[in-house]
């Protein structure tokens, strides 16, 4: 999903997560509770070898959620500060923050082989992309002529 | 000053191409193709081993192969039909379909997709490997237990069973990676807008499905290691000798065994009312209902396992509680079997293949489930326990219910997923030779079970001759009959009239709004349901 600022000045793209970290924490819930009470039950019949496969399960389970939770973070901004075009970049922990100057920064939207196109944004013969996750053509056409304009505004 | 490096386009663009594309996919479509490819080799693989077995049963006497030998095809062909042939075949549906229906670019845990896949071929290796192992003189063949395993004979059997066990561990591992897979994906992914009562019908089937593999899975696996270490480790969990159950054995394998009814078929009535709508060109009938009635089927498949074995001595309280609680399942079927025939009420119908393998579906599906219901009486199922009546029931359910099922959806999604229409003429000969042919099959099956003929025998007396000359003969153009649904996939994935996006006139939902066959990234930016 792409969200902007009222004022345009800044663009953020970033996964929808249509579960909230309290739903998610109430699923591992109903999961644990559910083979938990299935296997000590056969387990209480004399099958206690399903015990190891049940919590094998638990932690295959609780391994996914974690890794979901550790990206509902994940974020890609851009924004005008004064006299910066700000590019970040957030995955997990991977964090990374491109610079550029205001008035030398250029939006290109380039059109690739299998039809889509990129927004690059750069400078001084370096640039990097824009907008790679969470967005779609429509939204990257619409984003690069918003940043477009808001540089031309400016400046 | 700026601190930019050159970044490259997205890396999931370039992915790679020729073997390594399959092997290392981590795309929800090329792991969905897998899955269905995977899964109608080994429909032929099983069907191959059942002409077999129907070629020995079309006279009395044996005429080509061992006792031994047609235990072990009866056997595998089950295990390859149900876990190798229908369960690939849904979860390729999921794969295929689940992010395109939710508005997801892709499945949550995508490595984890690849994976689940890749366990499945070891696993059909495992199941078939004894039988060549065999012929070099190495054990004595597959597995000869039918696929339920059950001790004493599994615990005395050959190395098929171990086999046999490796296999169901690995398909165990993968159902499990699958359902957590799906689960997160339906919780977490959903285009913003879809709540979860407007997911669409196949994904609260797969829903339904995981959750009760999720439950049932690991009663399986521990089921078949205390198999294992009865046969090499010197336990006797199952050994009657050594003061262990062999009864707690089927209780285990069917608290396992009846819940996977339903997750095979859970998946196919997800999607069998999406195609009703379709070709009905009318909104869905009653779709909370029937998403109640999932839960009501989910939630009742696992009390009610002990059915299978009602001939094994339970007490006489335990009988009637399992059959009260069998025939209860009957109620949320109704309401779905109603909700079907609404959507189809006065509807605009047409009989494309997709249509014609529904409609067939539900009248051969409905005479399953009523022969279920006969067997669910404890009464009667002493007399009918472990005969051919059983198995013509079963197969109307599994083969009908599923397979008919997963056909129906192959001929609705085809066009979508290859950008090509099917050859229609050939898919109407395939759904009236499979329909002729699978009926002429079974219905004799019927009779002969009334009669008294047991299963899982390769001669039998010579008053059952007629019957099963006859299922034979159709058993073998039901198999032929086939070869025309793989022409019609093959010439269709390799070229045909262009597929528009939305393919039916009548078709509803997101999966419709992308073009045919839809690009590598399905949703980068997901759409806003309303």
């Amino acid at each position: 999903m792409t969200v902007f600022s009222s004022d345009g000045s800044m663009i953020i793209a970033m996964p929808n997560n249509s579960l909230s970290p309290k739903g998610l924490a109430w699923l591992f819930i109903s999961i644990v509770t559910i083979t938990m009470t299935v296997a000590l039950g056969v387990s209480l019949s004399g099958a206690w070898l399903v015990l190891p496969f049940a919590g094998f399960e638990v932690l295959a389970f609780a391994y996914a959620l974690h890794h979901i939770y550790l990206h509902y973070g994940d974020f890609e901004r851009v924004s005008l500060v004064g006299n910066e075009v700000v590019v970040e970049k957030h995955s997990y922990k991977n964090s990374e923050k491109f610079t550029f100057q205001r008035y030398w920064a250029k939006v290109t939207l380039r059109n690739s082989i299998d039809g889509t196109c990129s927004i690059f944004i750069g400078s001084h013969g370096k640039e990097v992309e824009f907008g790679t996750r969470y967005m779609d053509n429509e939204q990257r056409i619409t984003v690069a002529r918003q940043l477009k304009q808001q540089l031309n505004i400016v400046y | 000053m700026s601190t930019a490096t050159i970044a490259h386009h997205d890396e999931h663009a370039d992915h790679p191409t020729g073997i390594m594309r399959w092997l290392t996919t981590t795309n929800h479509k090329d792991i969905g193709t897998m899955y269905l490819t995977f899964s109608l080799i080994m429909f032929l693989v099983g069907g191959c081993m059942i002409l077999g077995i129907r070629a020995e049963l079309f006279q009395p006497g044996l005429q080509l192969m061992k006792p031994e030998f047609f235990n072990q095809l009866i056997g595998v062909h089950a295990l390859i039909m149900i876990f190798a042939a229908l369960m690939p075949a849904a979860t390729g549906f999921a794969n295929w379909m689940i992010p395109l229906q939710i508005g997801a670019p892709d499945m949550a845990l995508p490595r984890l997709n690849n994976w689940g896949f890749w366990l499945l071929p070891p696993s059909a290796i495992l199941l078939t490997l004894p039988f060549t192992l065999a012929l070099f003189g190495i054990g004595d063949g597959a597995l000869a237990t039918g696929w339920t395993f059950y001790p004493p004979l599994s615990i005395q059997g050959g190395i098929g069973v171990d086999f046999a066990i490796f296999a169901v561990h690995l398909l165990g591992i993968s159902s499990v990676l699958g359902s957590i897979n799906i689960i997160v994906t339906l919780f977490n992914m959903r285009a913003p807008g879809m709540t979860l009562m407007k997911m669409p019908m196949f994904a609260w089937g797969w829903l339904i499905t995981a959750f009760l593999l999720i439950a049932t899975i690991p009663v399986l696996a521990g089921a078949v290691t205390m198999l294992l270490t009865d046969r090499h480790f010197g336990t006797h969990f199952f050994d009657a000798a050594g003061g262990g159950d062999p009864i707690l054995f089927q209780h285990l394998f069917w608290f396992f065994g009846h819940p996977e009814v339903y997750i095979l078929l859970l998946p196919v009535w997800g999607f069998i009312p999406q195609i009703l709508q379709t070709f009905s060109r009318k909104p869905m009938y009653g779709y909370k209902a029937q998403v109640y009635a999932f839960w009501g089927i989910g939630a009742l498949s696992v009390v009610v396992w002990a059915h299978h074995f009602f001939t094994a001595g339970l007490p006489v309280p335990a009988l009637l509680y399992f059959m009260y609680s069998t025939m209860a399942i009957s109620l949320p079927l109704a309401v779905l079997f109603f909700c079907w025939i609404k959507t189809m009420w006065r509807g605009s119908m047409s009989f494309e293949t997709p249509m014609l393998f529904t409609v067939g579906w539900i009248i051969l599906f409905g005479i399953g489930g009523l022969t279920g219901l006969v067997l669910a009486d404890v009464a009667a199922d002493a007399q009918y326990h472990n005969s051919y009546f059983v198995v013509a029931h079963f197969h109307y359910t599994l083969f009908a219910g599923g397979i008919m099922g997963i056909m129906a959806g192959v001929y609705y999604w085809l066009p979508k997923m290859t950008g090509h229409m099917y050859n229609e003429k050939l898919g109407k000969l395939h759904f009236w030779l499979t329909a002729i042919s699978f009926n002429l099959t079974f219905i004799p099956q019927f009779f002969l079970g009334l009669a008294g003929m047991p299963r899982r025998i390769p001669d039998y007396a010579l008053q059952f001759a007629e019957f099963n000359m006859i299922s034979s003969i159709a058993a073998f153009v039901l198999g032929l009959s086939q070869l025309i649904f793989v022409y019609n996939i093959i010439s269709t994935v390799r070229g045909g009239q262009k597929a528009t996006d939305k393919v039916w006139e009548g078709a509803e939902g997101l999966e419709w709004t992308l073009p045919s066959p839809p690009p590598y990234h399905s949703f980068t930016e997901q759409p806003v349901v309303k």
